[in-house]
This record gives C-alpha cells, structure tokens and sequence, in this order.
C-alpha cells in the first residue's frame, strides 16, 4: 500500500481522536473481561494443579483409600513385607487460619525419615535440625519462607490453626525456600508437621490420608506394583499420582466454561462498537474513497486501507486491554477462587499466573474481533465506485431497504441459534447457539426500530410536536449508524436482563428448596473452611449431650463426604433420618413413600445434577468405591438439589455405615418438642455444647439462621457473574456513547440549519436528548423480550447443559423495568455531550461547510 | 500524422431503474486524436458523466467498446482497469475533490506514489508543476486552507503530475465563479498544450467551450460534433 495512503490513515485517526478513543476504549474493555475471567480461572486451575504437584513431589503412584483413609498397618506391609523401598505415608486435612479468616491451608503430615526422596524441597535449609525439631518438639511445624513472612511468623512464632472445628496450635520451627515463583506460590499452602501429630490432630488416628510410592517402570518395577495391587485391602486402590487431582479440577470445568462465556459477551459488545466506528468511518468518507478509486486506488488497496485502520485501533485496544485485563484478573481471581472454595474445593489462589498462551490468546482474541467487526465495513468501502459521491440519504434509503434483508437474515441466524440450543449437545454448542440467538436479534433491530417508531409516529409529533417528530425521524433517517447503536445497547441490556432473570429464578428455586429441604428447627454443624462444605465432623460425645438436651424431640444425622467412583470423585451424604421426621426432598423422579422404604434396603437416590451428569436413572446403579470394594447402588429416586452443581449421591447412614468404616457425622438436625420456645432452646444446646468439650468450635444455627447463611453463599457464588454483567453494561455504554458521538456530530450541519432556522440552543439540545433517549426507549423496549428470552436459553438450556439443574423460570417486572431503565439512561447519558455541544455551535460554522 | 487517443466504437450504455431500461447512449462512434481538447456539452442527465466515467473505465459499456491509447477497456478486468486508469489517466473534478488528510503537495505526490514513482524525480515535477500553477509557496498547507480556486489549480496539477496520456476533466469550473474559472481554464489549456496531453471535459462553461478544439453536443444517447475536425 501506498506510504502516503498510510499517512492519509494515520491523520484519519487522529484527527477524530474521541471516536477512536472510545472504539479502543471499547475493545481495551471487551479484551481485559476476557483475558481477566481467562486468565482468574486459569490461575486457579494452575494453582491447583501446582500444589497437587508440589505436595505429590516426586512420587509416581498413591495408595489411597475412602472418607476414612487407609489402615496404617498398611504402610508396614508395604515398606517391609513386600519391601517397597521408596514409600511415604502422608496424612493431609485442609486447616484454617481463624486469625487470617478465608485462608485456608493444607496441613501434611509427613515421615520425616521416608520423605526426603519424595519432597526434598520441604525439608529446609538444615535438614537434620528440622527432622529433629519436628519430632521432638510439641505441634513443630514447616513453612514456606515466604508465607511465614507474609503472615508475620519468624522461627519459634505459633501459628493458630482450625482443624475439624478445634483450634490447635502450630510452632514454627522452619522454613523451606520455594526454588522459583511458582513453586513459591504452590507451597505458600502447605504446613508441614509430623505425622503422629497429624494423625491426632485430624482425628486420623492409626490412620493415613494415602500412602505415596516412587516404583520406575521397568519390567521388575511393574512386578513389584502388581504385588502390591494385590496386598491391598478391599476399597484401597492404586492410582497414578495426580489422577485424583485431574477429577478434582475437572468438577470446576462447567463453571469455568460459563464465566467464560458471560466474558465473551462483553467482547461481543465490544466489536460493535468497533463494526460501528469503521463503518461510520467509511461513510464519513465515501467522496474521498471515491476520489482515491478515480485515482487508480484498487479496491484490495481500498479494503487494505481501512483494514489497517481497524488494526491500529484494535492493536492499541488489545495492548490497553493487555494491561487492564491483568488488573481486573487480580480483582476476579478473589470473587472466582471464593466460589471454587465455596462450591468445590479448598483452594488458596494469591496471584494471577500470566502465560504467553493467555496473552496470544488476548491477542488473538482482541485483534480478531476488530479485524471481523472491519470486515463488513471494509467490503462496503471497495463497494465505493470511483467517483461516487453518494448521497447520505441515498445511503440510508439504502439502509432503510436493505433492513428487510438484515432482519430475515437475523430470524435464519437466529433459528440456526435455536437449533443449535434444541439438540442435545454440549455447552459450547449451546453457547455457540445462544450467540447465533443474539446476532439474529442483532440484525432484526433496524427494522424493528423503524417499525416502531413509525408506529410511535402520532403520539410523539402530539407530545412533542414538529420538534418531537425531528428526533424521531432523525433516528430512521441514519439508520445506518442507529441501528447498529440501538442493537449494540439492546444486546448489552438483553444480557443484564437475561442474566438478572436468571439468576433471580435461581435464587428463587433455591429459597423454595431451601424451605422444603430444611425442616429441622435448629442446625448443629462444625464451622467449615469457607464455604458451606461439611469438611469435618462433630465430637461423638457432644451429639449425645445435644440430643439429649431438654426440648429436643428428635433429631437426624448427615455425613458428608467424597468417594471414588470409577467416574471421578463422588459426593456421598449418608443421612441418619429422624423418627417421624422424613427428609423434606421434592423428587424429580420417584415416590416419596417407595423411595424412603428402598433407602433402607440400601438403594440411594442421587441428585438432579448428578443423574444429568453421570446418565443414569431410577433402577439404574451408581457405582462407588468403599472399604470394602467397588459396590454397586441402585438409585430409588431423583431429587431437586441446588446445593451442589457436581451432584449428591444420598443413602442411609445404615448403608453407609455397612460400607464404610468412617463413622463421623458432618452435621445434626434437631427437632424442638411441641411447645418448646426456640430461642430458648439455642441457648440450651449452645450452653451444653460449651460443657466438657476441649476447645471445639461448633455453630448452632435455626433454621432461618441457616437459610440465610445459605443464600448468603448462593449470593457470593454469584458476585463474579454480577461483576460480568456490570462490565458488560460498561462496555454498551461505551458503545452508544461512541455510537452517538458519531451520529449526532455528524448531524452538526444539519444543527446549524436548524439554528439559522431560528431553534434556540434549548431547543437544539432539547432535540438531541429527546432522540438519544428515544434510541435508548427503543432499545429497552427491544431488550425485554429479547433478555426473557435470553434467560430462557439460560435457565432451560446453558443452567442444563452445564450443571443439570432445571428451574422454573421467574420473569420479575421490576427486572425487566430496570432494563428499560438502564438503556434509557445510558443513551441520555451518552448523548449529554453532543447534545451540549451541537446547542452550543455557531449556525455559521456548522453551515460553513462544503 | 494525427494519432487516436480514445476511440469510441459502437457504445451503448443503459441503466436499469426498476422494472425498466433507461438507455443514456446509443451505439456511439467517435475518435479523439492525440494532444487535442474535446469537450462534451449537453443538458444535465444527457450523459457527459456517462461518457467520462466510460472512458476512465470507472463503468463498463451495456455494448461497443472503449480504446484509450489503442487498450481495449471493455476487455480489462475490474483491477487491470484501475490499474490502467493509475497509469494512464489524470482527472479533474467539480469539487476539486483533493485528500485533505494530506498536505497540497503529498495531494500532488499520490499519483506518483500509488505508481511507485515518489523519488526525487517525482518530487521535482511536483514541485514544478506546483510553481506553475502558482501554490509553490501553498506546498506544506492542507486543502481547507487553500480557496476554491487555489484548490482547483492543485487539482489541475494533481491530474498531470504522473504524465497521464489522458486528462478528463468533469465540470472542473462548475463550482467556481466566472473570473476564478477563467484562470484555471487558461491554466488547464497552457499546460495540456504544452505538455501535449489530450484532454476531455463535460462542461456546461463557455469559457471551457471556447478553449476546445472539438466540442460534442450530448443528445437523446448521441454524440453530435458541433464544431472541430469539419468546423474549425
């Protein structure tokens, strides 16, 4: 291309520095949402990954067991029946630290005399003196360097720790140095401490988490892991280190993947604004293309010119988006690792972890949009004949006929996207549909738009009169610029409202199952890490103290843990049923009284979101591995649940406890005597709890207490899609501010007429809000059905697909009203500026112009 | 000897609006020699941009074809057509249509540079060209700077500054007033006759007339020669 064409190019851009401005603006936000939900999700799942790794050490299979871990006879056998010469037994509980509240820790239980082939980097910078200060001095306890400085411990410092709900305190007696930054942030997780004392202070007693083994792969390696296969007990297994871990961190894949999507949108309302700023750049200069086509520019040239003009601008949006993006990603790691915590595991996340992959990927991402929102407008622009110096209204008479053409194909696009959401698939494809729903909506707009004004036609020329009709004709007059705008904002508003319904019918499914689930007058459960996992269990004696408490008229049980399945972990709820008192399920699928009569015969029933997951229904059989083997349990019945996305496998404590060794129970449901007064009644259990028990912590909660500490949770699990759905509304406003800008600057000329005409400045700028504003009510208005719809797809198909859940749908009017709301102000908004500047013009210079 | 510069042979051109054909030429034949000024006169809508735009090959004819400089146009594709035009023509228009993104003299280099020509040579004649057409001292200014005229005289010197063979040249002083109009057509006439560039304007000006050594009157889709070849 031509240097000079280039240079032309350049002094394009920066002679309309606030419409650029905004356009990169737009696309520097649509980039940071993506790369920062990419790269949040992506720091958690590495850190996982990276402290797996780091507590797995060199080892290359794990001997694991169920809830309650492995004998530790085993261990014996290994290391010298069958002598396995690298084997260490490792005890590991999740802890947290009451004095620094919502981290959480993994506190490992090593041997210090087998542990040092396997994690060498934990045994610190004096290896003989940390062996004998673990064994030998009361709770001595490992760290890495750089936690302990974070936390402000120095050698000799107790650190408090809350395990099983009893706090318990650790001695610092040394540190080890992570070799690297990311080994630094593995490690700033893990308290290293003897492994008796672990064994006492998890409640493991004579027991171990797993027991890790370091055997090569050569022939005589393979003999010696067969031996050992067979030397295990039932219900113990083999695994290759890191197996569990990848199942653990695939449960957040569905969550992930939506956060993702919600991203995206936000990148999609940015190309608009790109698609919009290009193509009014075209248009602004069709006499000039025209010129440069009669001058021997060719049309590739023509196409090349305003290509690379899209590119500067979503060069300098992406790099802007780089570093913004880096920012927010700080900001949502906070919100994402909460709810990981909260919904799936322990997980202490501190920093974002920036790789090349997510940056091209930004990079791809940022400039890819640009370059395909450019794209129709660069086509338009080699459609230029040389010469032309086309009329504007010719161009939106244009405009105006092609609408028709635009809106059927929205309704093909859009049937495609309903396709695409009706056939059984996967999320992606239903993402991948619900983005072809919005692009169809996208291109019906401009005839909707001069459908409804032309209806709106009468009453605004009566409530406003000639003025009023100016406004309004002024937006089907420049539907090349406002339909692009109007669909910009309508999608951006759809999606506050999609999301908004959505998470609104959500909230609702919750507290009505929350109602029928919770029947149980008062709550007795340990305090857990974070978020409302039952992670540990309740002292034996002080159930019985509780229970026994005046005013109690009976009381049920829950034990909640994970199992392996030969499909990845599992969550098992054993529940000890109350006399008289049935479980408030609502089934899905099964009777009520058939269901709790097969329960005792040792069938289960699993959870919606499970049966979706796994593909199994009733008299179907879940497989599970316990301590005495794999077993198979039939399912007796389907159950609403909206506790947990990754699915609940229910059975009695009876079979439970037939299958299992574990006997711990994670929370107690009591139910008041008739005619007992609750609160007195809380403060009856809470004295007994206090009696005999050592420094145990315990929340005694009502059930309204409860409830609300559970919508609370549901609440935060939700913050970070609110975050995405207020960014999203960011970027549309930027969008039709610079949607706006463009389209009323335009009109300057035209302004000016109507000033020499005699319109006050009052009247020019009163002109110009009424149609900024009426732009926003039609976009609102657009944005209703289009955002019921949208949580449609949400609710009934992504909420589906991706977690199994199904839910009425809620379409609350003061949603919907807000909606409106937000469109309406934010295209007033937008439009103050050039409403304030076009009053403020000189009828002169606005008619000075050629 | 006289040499054809553009030879018009049998061409025809109609217009689809609507349902029906509007035809604008029919089955035109004429031939304009080497270093001689036609211009076409006719009421407004009887063709004069038609013909232009067909000569440039900016349009393509419903039938007949198109020679500038022995090239057939009507045989060249879309691009080899612009590229040809790059090469070959040099244009004027009514509304001077100069880049204003570029300064008057990188509005004079463009040409050059789209031919890859933008070397000191190339930068010389500009210069030259912009000394005779008065602005010399207007080469660092932006076209919104420069008066209508002044504009126009650019214009002038953009279209001969690559050495086209061909200068077309639509109503280049229908936006001017008479005495500004006179100085750019004398400019055009000293220049195209000196350089020994062939010239062809549609124009509604006597002044533009009155400089021609053929005029063609445009009529109901016909070419009538008015005054040249037979009358001059």
């Amino acid at each position: 291309m031509s240097p000079l064409l280039r240079r032309a190019s350049l002094r394009h851009l920066r002679s309309h520095p606030a419409q650029i401005g905004l356009s990169v603006l737009g696309i520097a936000l649509g980039v940071a949402v993506a790369l920062a939900v990419g790269l949040a999700t992506e720091s958690a799942r590495r850190a996982f990954e990276l402290a797996t790794e780091a507590v797995t050490g060199r080892a290359t299979h794990q001997i694991v067991g169920g809830p309650g871990g492995l004998p530790e006879d085993l261990y014996r056998t290994i290391r010298l029946d069958l002598a396995v010469p690298r084997a260490a037994p490792v005890v590991a509980v999740d802890v947290a630290l009451p004095d620094h509240p919502g981290r959480v820790m993994q506190l490992m239980g090593v041997d210090p005399f087998a542990e040092t082939p396997f994690r060498p980097h934990l045994a610190g910078e004096d290896p003989l003196r940390t062996v004998s200060a673990l064994l030998t001095r009361p709770g001595a306890m490992l760290m890495s360097g750089p936690a302990a400085r974070e936390l402000g411990l120095s050698p000799g410092a107790t650190l408090v720790v809350r395990v099983m709900g009893v706090r318990r305190p650790l001695v610092l007696v040394g540190t080890f140095e992570p070799a690297d930054s990311l080994s630094m942030q593995a490690l700033d997780s893990v308290l290293v401490i003897d492994i008796a004392t672990a064994q006492e202070v998890a409640g493991f007693r004579g027991r171990l988490s797993r027991i890790d083994l370091m055997i090569g792969y050569r022939p005589v390696d393979r003999v010696l892991l067969e031996r050992v296969r067979q030397a295990l007990p039932p219900g113990v297994e083999l695994v290759r280190a890191g197996a569990q871990a990848g199942a653990t961190a695939s449960m957040t894949a569905a969550f992930t993947l939506n956060l993702r999507a919600l991203s995206l949108l936000a990148l999609v309302v940015g190309m608009f604004l790109i698609y919009n700023t290009m193509t009014f750049s075209v248009v602004q200069r069709r006499t000039l293309l025209g010129t440069l086509r009669a001058l021997g520019v060719t049309r590739g040239e023509v196409f090349g010119l305003v290509a690379l003009e899209a590119l500067m601008i979503g060069a300098v949006g992406t790099l802007l988006g780089i570093g913004l993006g880096l920012g927010l990603a700080q900001g949502l790691l906070h919100l994402v690792t909460r709810t990981i915590n909260d919904l799936y595991f322990a997980l202490s996340v501190r920093d974002v972890h920036l790789t090349p992959v997510a940056l091209l990927e930004g990079v791809a991402l940022g400039l890819g949009t640009t370059l395909l929102a450019a794209l129709a407008p660069a086509r338009e622009a080699t459609g230029i004949r040389p010469r032309e110096a086309l009329l504007r209204s010719r161009l939106e008479a244009a405009s105006r006929r092609a609408a028709p053409r635009a809106a059927l194909g929205g309704l093909a696009l859009g049937a495609l996207g309903l396709v695409l959401l009706l056939v059984p698939n996967g999320p992606v494809w239903g993402f991948a549909g619900l983005f072809a729903l919005l692009m169809g909506t996208a291109l019906v707009t401009p005839l909707a738009v001069t459908v409804m004004l032309r209806a709106l036609d009468v009453p605004i020329a009566h409530a406003g009169g000639l003025l009023g009709r100016m406004a309004a004709r002024g937006i089907t007059a420049a539907l090349s610029r406002t339909g692009v705008a109007i669909a910009a904002l309508m999608i951006a508003v759809s999606a506050t409202i999609g999301v908004g319904i959505m998470i609104a019918s959500f909230r609702e499914a919750v507290v009505r199952w929350l109602e029928g689930t919770l029947r149980a007058d008062v709550y007795v459960s340990p305090p857990s890490l974070i978020g409302s996992r039952p992670d540990s269990t309740l002292d034996p004696a002080l159930i019985q103290r509780l229970v026994t408490t005046a005013g109690v008229g009976a009381a049920g049980t829950a034990r909640g843990v994970t199992v392996a399945s030969p499909r990845g972990p599992v969550h098992v709820v054993a529940i000890g049923v109350a006399a008289g008192q049935p479980p408030g399920f609502t089934f899905k699928r099964g009777r009520p009284e058939a269901v709790w009569a097969a329960l005792e015969r040792g069938w289960v029933i699993v959870s919606e979101p499970f049966a979706y997951r796994h593909r199994v229904g009733v008299e179907d059989a879940v497989r599970l591995r316990t301590d005495q083997g794999e077993q198979r349990f039939r399912i007796a019945g389907i159950f609403y649940d909206y506790g947990s996305s990754a699915g609940v496998v229910m059975m009695s404590r009876s079979t439970y406890e037939r299958h299992w060794v574990d006997r711990g129970v994670s929370s107690v449901a009591l139910y008041a005597a008739p005619g007992t007064d609750l609160p007195t009644l809380i403060g009856a259990l809470r004295a007994r709890a206090a009696e005999g028990s050592a420094g145990a912590e315990v929340l005694i909660r009502s059930n309204r207490a409860l409830r609300e500490a559970s919508l609370e949770i549901f609440d935060r699990t939700f913050a970070v899609t609110r975050v995405l759905r207020f960014l999203i509304v960011v970027v549309a406003f930027v969008g039709v501010l610079s949607a706006l800008m463009a389209l009323q600057l335009e009109r300057v000329r035209e302004m000016g007429l109507a000033r020499a005409l005699g319109l006050t400045p009052g009247q020019v700028w009163g002109v110009v809000t009424a149609q900024t504003g009426l732009i926003g009510l039609v976009a609102g208005l657009l944005a209703m059905p289009v955002g019921v719809l949208l949580a449609g797809v949400l609710v009934f198909v992504i909420n589906r697909r991706s977690f199994g859940w199904t839910m009425p749908i809620d379409v609350r009017p003061d949603i919907l009203l807000q909606g409106l709301l937000l469109a309406v102000a934010a295209a007033v908004l937008a439009g103050a500026y050039p409403a304030a500047r076009m009053a403020r013009a000189a009828p002169a210079d606005a008619l000075h112009d050629e | 000897m006289l040499l054809p510069a553009v030879e018009l042979r049998g061409l025809t051109k109609h217009y689809r609006e609507g349902d029906s054909e509007r035809t604008v030429l029919r089955d035109v034949n004429a031939t304009l020699w080497l270093g001689e000024i036609a211009v076409f006169v006719g009421r407004s809508g009887s063709g004069k941009s038609t013909l232009l735009n067909l000569i440039s090959g900016i349009d393509r004819p419903s039938a007949g074809s198109v020679l500038v400089n022995g090239t057939d146009l009507t045989t060249l594709d879309e691009r080899a057509r612009t590229l040809f035009r790059r090469e070959h023509i040099g244009f004027v228009f009514q509304f001077f249509n100069l880049v204003p993104l570029l300064t008057v003299e990188e509005n004079l280099l463009l040409p050059l540079d789209l031919l890859g020509r933008n070397d000191a040579r190339g930068r010389l004649r500009a210069a030259e060209l912009l000394d005779r057409v008065g602005l010399a001292d207007r080469a660092r200014a932006y076209p919104d700077r420069l008066s209508g005229g002044e504009q126009q005289r650019v214009a002038v010197a953009r279209a001969l500054v690559h050495d086209p063979a061909l200068v077309l040249a639509d109503e280049p002083t229908g936006n001017l007033d008479a005495e500004t109009a006179k100085v750019v057509v004398e400019l055009l006439d000293q220049l195209v006759r000196e350089l020994g560039k062939t010239v062809v304007m549609a124009t509604h000006s006597a002044e533009v007339v009155g400089s021609a050594d053929r005029v063609f009157l445009v009529q109901h889709g016909q070419l009538a020669e008015q005054r040249g070849e037979t009358g001059r």
